[in-house]
């Protein structure tokens, strides 16, 4: 069994659907222009109730990641890699990451928003790295040597 | 409320016997059971009865109304929270003349009932979404959550892994010194090194015990605290202050862990804690800090102040943190070494430290004891002191 997406709100329907639909899309609020994750009433910034579903660029870079060594949930056996993306946008979303270890997995690496459907049919946004894009941030401060 | 309250009374089950016995498979008492053995030993410890008790603070594990039954305290305010949060509640409480004799009793049968912390049983999610939130991505736990923290820093910061370490090593000296701690067996470098990783770059020494306890306090009103005393109970351990800062927007998606590293909020936490209680870092004699994971210390020694930032590593290294440091940190062994009471055991060894009796792992001439708490980015600071 694979981990099915679960409805924490009522916000979190359109983001899966949006991901169904392989055209992931966060609210943006129509009177500030802030764009928000996860999915809420209300934004954090003006508290306009009011947002429309935009399309993300897919394009981010990596914030982080961890490896689990161990399986904690099922459909991700180990070992299994998460990171988390700050997306060109600004919002910082969770991904799983293709292929799952892959090498050359830095903080500041340049990745691209991809689709993975899973074995119960349901499609999960997953990263891919952009190896020829880092981060200039990342080059600057020699990021690259850190490792496990 | 600084000296508003004292501690008059502390009380703990047998965190090393219930260990043992939840290992054999036994089940030696619920959650509201294993609080009413430490409320026992903490009225003892204070020398009154339960009838001087009028305010009762309950922990998040056990329901408030039902302790109350349990305990048979009909208290005229109350009200559940977390270890640092019943601490500062409980002196709210007695400054604003609601209460005077609050119980603060926490009791959790974590290991003998299976809580899990992670996987698709996750505990946590109804009050920090993001121990929940990324399932989908096979992505719970706050192990999890810190391990990326902790990733980011090390590459930030150009830490390793020796450098945390250091955390664990540390904290299981002050445990084999410490006859209620329950993981004893000295730890090297080396196997620390050698262990396995949970979610990389995290080992399994990183992470905190799951076991079963209780733990109880009883603080006081000045003056009652004073006349407590008096009748023959221990000297008051005094709150000289208090200080507190949240990080909640972009929680979920991890925004205030991963930008800022929550040191905003610890640094709102611990100027106003220095301000009250009129001492800073200089003036503390032992460092108690929140560690459900290692990497706590060093996030909590830059946030509150006693290293800058990226140096927490060296710090450690060149200070001292273990027994006979130049700071002292987490003298019971902490959540990794001596029990997991979710801080609650740390509130107990600040007033044990004040006391002045531990013997072999006791800090010389301790007279003040700072607690340090930051749980995703809710910081919750006390100034323990005589």
């Amino acid at each position: 069994m694979m981990a099915s997406p679960r409805l924490f709100s009522l916000y979190d329907e359109p983001f899966w659907a949006s991901v169904g639909a392989r055209n992931l899309a966060l609210q943006r609020c129509t009177q500030c222009g802030t764009m928000r994750y996860p999915p809420g009433p209300a934004c954090p910034e003006c508290l306009s109730p009011d947002a429309t579903w935009d399309a993300v660029s897919g394009r981010g870079e990596v914030l982080s990641w961890t490896v689990f060594h161990r399986q904690y949930l099922p459909g991700f056996p180990a070992p299994h890699t998460v990171v988390t993306v700050q997306l060109a946008e600004g919002p910082l979303l969770v991904g799983t990451i293709t292929p799952d270890v892959p090498d050359g997995l830095r903080i500041g690496v340049a990745v691209s928003l991809h689709y993975h459907e899973q074995l119960d049919g349901t499609v999960l946004p997953t990263f891919k790295l952009l190896k020829e894009s880092i981060h200039p941030i990342a080059l600057a401060e020699g990021l690259y040597r850190v490792g496990g | 409320m600084h000296k508003a309250a004292a501690v008059v009374g502390i009380g703990q089950t047998d965190w090393v016997g219930d260990y043992r016995r939840v290992r054999a498979g036994e089940k030696p008492d619920d959650s509201y059971g294993y609080a009413a053995a430490a409320f026992r030993a903490a009225l003892d410890d204070a020398g009154i009865g339960k009838d001087e008790v009028d305010g009762l603070i309950v922990g998040p594990t056990t329901a408030y109304e039902r302790m109350g039954e349990v305990l048979g305290i009909n208290p005229r305010w109350g009200g559940q929270a977390d270890s640092v949060q019943a601490v500062v509640q409980a002196i709210m409480a007695v400054r604003c003349g609601m209460a005077e004799v609050v119980a603060l009793v926490y009791g959790n049968n974590q290991r003998s009932a299976a809580v899990q912390y992670g996987g698709p049983q996750a505990m946590g999610g109804d009050d920090f979404l993001a121990y929940v939130y990324h399932a989908p991505w096979g992505l719970t736990s706050q192990g999890a959550l810190y391990a990326l923290m902790w990733r980011r820093y090390m590459a930030l910061q150009s830490a390793t892994e020796r450098d945390l370490a250091q955390v664990a090593v540390g904290q299981r000296q002050w445990a084999c010194l410490n006859e209620r701690a329950i993981m004893r067996k000295p730890l090297t470098m080396e196997d620390y090194l050698a262990s396995a990783y949970v979610a990389e770059p995290l080992h399994l020494f990183d992470y905190c015990l799951i076991n079963d306890g209780g733990v109880a306090l009883i603080v006081a009103e000045a003056s009652r605290a004073k006349a407590i005393a008096a009748r023959g109970g221990h000297r008051p351990v005094w709150i000289h202050g208090v200080g507190r800062a949240d990080m909640n927007r972009g929680a979920t998606s991890m925004e205030p862990r991963l930008l800022d590293f929550y040191r905003p909020a610890q640094k709102l936490a611990a100027d106003q804690l220095y301000a009250m209680a009129g001492v800073g870092p200089k003036d503390v004699d032992a460092l108690l800090i929140y560690d459900s994971f290692s990497c706590h210390v060093p996030f909590a020694l830059e946030g509150f102040g006693y290293c800058g930032t990226g140096d927490a590593g060296s710090f450690i290294a060149g200070t001292g943190i273990g027994p006979g440091g130049g700071l002292p940190v987490n003298t019971g062994g902490g959540h990794l070494s001596e029990s997991y009471m979710q801080g609650w055991n740390h509130q107990i060894e600040a007033v044990r430290q004040i006391r002045g009796a531990e013997g072999a792992r006791q800090v010389p001439d301790c007279r003040f004891v700072h607690y340090a708490s930051d749980v995703a980015g809710k910081a919750v600071t006390v100034m323990y002191g005589v």
